[in-house]
């Protein structure tokens, strides 16, 4: 908690460099949201990031949920699969998909071979491949939220549902989706957070194509070696992510007792 | 149990998307090891032919073999430090009952309240208000602040499983509280405090996100010389430095699935 507090004391310093400066000023904030690039950033920030956790929900759940279901021995290459992204670099990660979407890369490579395009084309730089690189990044996330909720739904109740002639679809419905929103809440809000305040893979994969508020303040603060500014955006993106977690704390809390009826 | 229609569409829609998502999970760290022992001068793909020249290069490169030496460094006092200070705090959450034991729980429990931009800007704020931003002290400091909570929860969850009746046993047979430490508690979460370690090692070593606001001239770890490189240009040398570092980071996630299984670490 300590650097949230000091980033708030910087960010009312009147300074433009450094730790320049002195006072109290709220120049920086009404910079910020004077002027109407900032609050685009701003707005594709949350987009993106509910895009990315949207995403991660859809493909993410399957995953979590056949994890959760499977016998030990079958999980355990699974899971080094999905922990890997987490505990490797997350710089070798961005650079591996930019051999992939490069030029020159896998994908162009492939796609030319197939004939479905004649020349290799730029998926660098565009706001799709950022969002397709912190999917991959955060999807792990999702996935052992999924499974550490679902491992603990008991099969029998699927079982039940089945026997009373409900089709998976059903049963996915009435029975796994109620139970299992907790940890999908949970993993939600993880990879919404986690994605809006990315600075590396927007930095890499976008260039400056597309600016989300982190790779902005990551300029603000390394190139620019404008601190207070820095600070003042790196306090609104903290405020920011702290309200999403207790708006989806509330909505896990509300959620969670309908579920529980659900199920009954 | 029956199946109709909807059930086989399921059923199907779900395999196809499992195999993709662990494809994709796997993707790009498989592709960095492939072209890294490419023969070629470029990142094309499909490589040149089979060589080992990057690698050899990769150690002949200064930048480079000082960056993961000081990364090296850096995440071994980070593991020991992180132990210490994560076994403290879980042997206390554990057994004892004190003011603020719920506060210091949620901490353990919640390592991402604050994003990583965040923390780094606030530890070179406070350092540079200190005068250390030149030291390794920002360094330590970030990766501490990331590793302990992982720390404290393996070794909590050790704790909790392991038979507290040996400790109760050792001190019927009058031995002292630290001795029953030393001979009985720590033998026997020795696994999940080697885990956590190695975790902790894993953390510092792989950080890009923190380490790139701490790091001045003389301390650039490994993952932030990768991230200034690949700024400006890539080519297979990073291939190979990054390989190195897959390689390390798997051979960390075998150990701990071996000592205590993977899913620990989620």
């Amino acid at each position: 908690m300590v650097p949230a507090i000091g980033v708030l004391r910087y960010s009312f310093l009147d300074g433009d460099y450094l730790l320049d400066g002195h006072g109290f000023t709220l120049r920086h904030y009404l910079r910020f949201f004077s002027d109407t690039y900032y609050s685009s950033v701003l707005w594709d920030t949350f987009v993106d990031g509910l895009v990315v956790s949207l995403i991660c929900l859809l493909i993410g759940f399957p995953v979590g949920y056949s994890l959760a279901r499977l016998p030990p021995l079958a999980r355990r290459w699974r899971t080094i699969i999905v922990i890997m992204p987490l505990t490797l670099s997350l710089v070798v990660i961005v650079f591996g998909w930019l051999i992939v979407l490069g030029r020159n890369g896998l994908l162009n490579s492939v796609l030319v071979n197939l004939g479905i395009i004649s020349s290799p084309k730029t998926f660098l730089f565009a706001r799709p491949a950022v969002i397709l690189v912190l999917v991959q990044q955060f999807l792990p996330f999702m996935i052992l939220s999924v499974m550490s909720v679902v491992t603990q739904i008991d099969p029998v109740l699927e079982h039940a549902a089945s026997n009373l002639r409900a089709n998976r679809l059903v049963t996915f419905r009435r029975v796994i989706i109620p139970l299992a929103t907790p940890g999908i809440l949970v993993g939600f809000n993880l990879v919404f957070v986690l994605s809006i305040s990315a600075f590396i893979t927007p930095r890499l994969i976008g260039g400056n194509r597309v600016p989300m508020l982190g790779s902005l303040i990551y300029e603000r603060i390394m190139s620019e070696f404008n601190w207070p500014s820095g600070a003042a955006m790196a306090f609104i993106l903290f405020v920011a992510g702290l309200g999403f977690t207790a708006a989806f704390n509330a909505l896990a809390a509300s959620r969670f007792v309908r579920g529980g009826r659900h199920a009954l | 149990m029956r199946y109709d229609f909807t059930d086989y569409v399921l059923i199907v829609a779900g395999a196809v998307t499992r195999v993709a998502v662990y494809a994709l999970l796997a993707l790009p760290a498989a592709l960095v090891v492939v072209l890294s022992f490419t023969s070629g001068e470029t990142m094309d793909f499909p490589p040149a032919g089979f060589s080992m020249q990057w690698y050899q290069k990769a150690f002949e490169s200064e930048p480079f073999m000082s960056a993961l030496w000081t990364s090296t460094y850096v995440a071994v006092i980070v593991a020991i430090a992180a132990l210490v200070i994560g076994f403290a705090a879980a042997f206390a959450i554990n057994r004892f009952d004190f003011p603020g034991k719920g506060l210091l729980q949620a901490l353990a429990f919640s390592p991402l309240i604050v994003p990583a931009v965040v923390l780094g800007i606030g530890l070179l704020y406070l350092f540079a208000w200190m005068n250390l931003i030149q030291t390794m002290f920002p360094l330590f400091a970030g990766h501490l602040v990331l590793a302990i909570p992982y720390v404290v929860r393996t070794v909590l969850a050790s704790l909790t499983l392991h038979n507290r009746v040996l400790e109760e046993a050792a001190m019927n047979l009058r031995a002292s509280p630290l001795r029953v430490v030393r001979r009985i508690t720590l033998p026997l979460i020795l696994p999940g405090l080697l885990s956590a370690a190695i975790f902790a090692f894993v953390t510092s070593f792989g950080n890009v996100t923190v380490s790139v606001f701490l790091t001045y001239g003389g301390n650039v770890t490994l993952p932030v010389q990768l991230f200034t490189y690949l700024d400006h240009s890539y080519n297979p040398l990073v291939a190979a430095v990054s390989s190195i570092m897959i390689f390390v980071t798997l051979a960390v996630i075998l150990t701990i699935e071996r000592l205590i299984g993977a899913e620990t670490l989620s």
